[in-house]
């Protein structure tokens, strides 16, 4: 049994760090231990030109040659590629990004002259605590609110998919209560014509969603391979990053585990 | 081998729907995801399971992050596709302890291939993770940053398997030369 009183390493422990020193991976804070240990432990001197010969011959048998995926192989395997965005697509996303500011603007528009022109309507009409004039107030608000919100989608197709449930839910009522008063003659059918700009919005908004390319997380920056490291200095400090996430020295939880 | 900027250089291309370069991507990784494969499972599933494997490498490519290793990224599917074989069939584990390293096919004594072959052999009959972490950073080239990633395991655990599938192998070519029977170690 060799003991170490001239260091404070152990075998096992020594011979991990010249395991590691071999694939040049050893934390350098801790080599000089293990070579000064290795300089007094026949034992480890031994483990240690052992471990080049394994290193050496294991390398030189000749590595059985793969047989390759067949093409049938191949082909399944390429048929979960991503799809390529098709030209086509391409052309209907961006049509419907132009239609939908186009209908953004018009609803802005119409809103708008809604919010100016209203005022009609018997003042003394009153309703849940509004008169009419500030119904329609409300209703020509909200209209106008609509067609920004089309050409807002339309410049920043990400804000789109949160519009969804609130279009979609506004022209399911709308036209339940639309079709009501239609049947007991509530409601000009002029005025009703106009709701349709806003079905055509969520229309082209389903449409952007549906051929919008897909995204692709961005590298900030596509690594080099490996870099070679430095035998000495102080070469963690460059890999911090990774370092931290995985701790280089083993932790006796880790040691277990490899048992 | 092909370097991992131009591997990496392939994958993006892939991501964007490029089978030229997917297929430039299996001719350059199938050698190291089978060699991976046959050490996790068995010979006969490999080649399925490489199938298995590059398939759901083309399925995950939209989430590929070219900041980390393409080579680690491969092979940790390559990893899960083989674990997932294996808990499917329930097999009983592959290393079948009536196999000793003396069943190690044995050719001629004497001269270093021979003596590599056997070594091989003996490495098949290694504990599981010290094999793999010893594949994946010996014969497969991988750092031991990228062999944690691809078993999911602090980069000092790989350091600790790595050493013990060494010692294991020294304690085999130790026997065959009747050395010592075993290097020395103390508890550290």
């Amino acid at each position: 049994m060799i003991t170490s009183d001239f260091s404070n390493m152990g075998c096992s422990s020594c011979r991990e760090h010249l395991s590691a020193d071999l694939d040049g991976e050893a934390d350098p804070a801790e080599l000089p231990a293990a070579r000064a240990h290795l300089a007094e432990c026949s034992g480890c001197t031994r483990w240690f030109a052992d471990a080049a010969l394994v290193n050496r011959l294991i390398r030189t048998a000749p590595a059985e040659p793969a047989p390759g995926l067949t093409e049938a192989a191949l082909a399944a395997a390429l048929a979960e590629l991503p799809r390529p965005q098709s030209p086509r697509r391409r052309i209907w996303h961006w049509t419907a990004r132009a239609a939908l500011a186009g209908v953004g603007a018009v609803q802005a528009v119409l809103g708008a002259l809604a919010l100016l022109l209203s005022g009609g309507g018997d003042p003394h009409m009153a309703m849940m605590g509004a008169d009419m004039a500030h119904m329609s107030h409300e209703s020509a608000a909200w209209n106008l609110a609509l067609g920004v919100a089309f050409v807002a989608g339309a410049l920043w197709t990400r804000h789109l998919a949160g519009t969804i449930p609130v279009l979609g839910s506004f022209v399911v009522v709308l036209a339940l209560v639309s079709a009501l008063d239609l049947v007991s003659g509530n409601v000009d059918p002029a005025r009703v014509g106009s709701h349709g700009l806003i079905v055509v919005g969520l229309g082209l908004i389903v449409l952007i969603m549906t051929t919008r390319p897909t995204e692709f997380p961005r590298p900030s920056r596509v690594l080099p391979s490996q870099p070679a490291l430095p035998a000495t200095g102080d070469w963690t400090a460059d890999l911090a990053v990774p370092l931290a996430t995985a701790p280089t020295r083993p932790d006796p939880a880790a040691r277990h585990r490899a048992a | 081998m092909m370097d991992d900027a131009a591997l990496t250089e392939l994958a993006l291309r892939a991501r964007a729907g490029d089978e030229w370069a997917a297929t430039q991507f299996v001719r350059h990784t199938q050698q190291q995801v089978w060699r991976m494969l046959v050490a996790l499972s068995d010979r006969g599933a490999a080649e399925d399971l490489a199938q298995e494997t590059y398939a759901r490498a083309f399925r995950s490519l939209p989430g590929f992050r070219a900041e980390s290793s393409v080579r680690a990224w491969l092979l940790s599917i390559a990893r899960r596709v083989a674990a997932d074989h294996v808990r499917g069939i329930r097999t009983r584990p592959r290393i079948d302890p009536d196999v000793s390293p003396e069943d190690a096919p044995n050719a001629v004594a004497g001269g270093d291939h021979s003596e590599a072959v056997a070594l091989h052999a003996v490495l098949d009959t290694l504990d599981p993770d010290r094999r793999l972490a010893f594949l994946l950073t010996q014969l497969l080239g991988l750092s031991y940053q990228e062999a944690a990633q691809v078993c999911d395991c602090p980069v000092g655990t790989i350091r600790s398997r790595v050493a013990r599938a060494r010692d294991d192998l020294i304690g085999h070519l130790a026997d065959r030369e009747h050395r010592d029977p075993r290097p020395n170690r103390d508890s550290g």
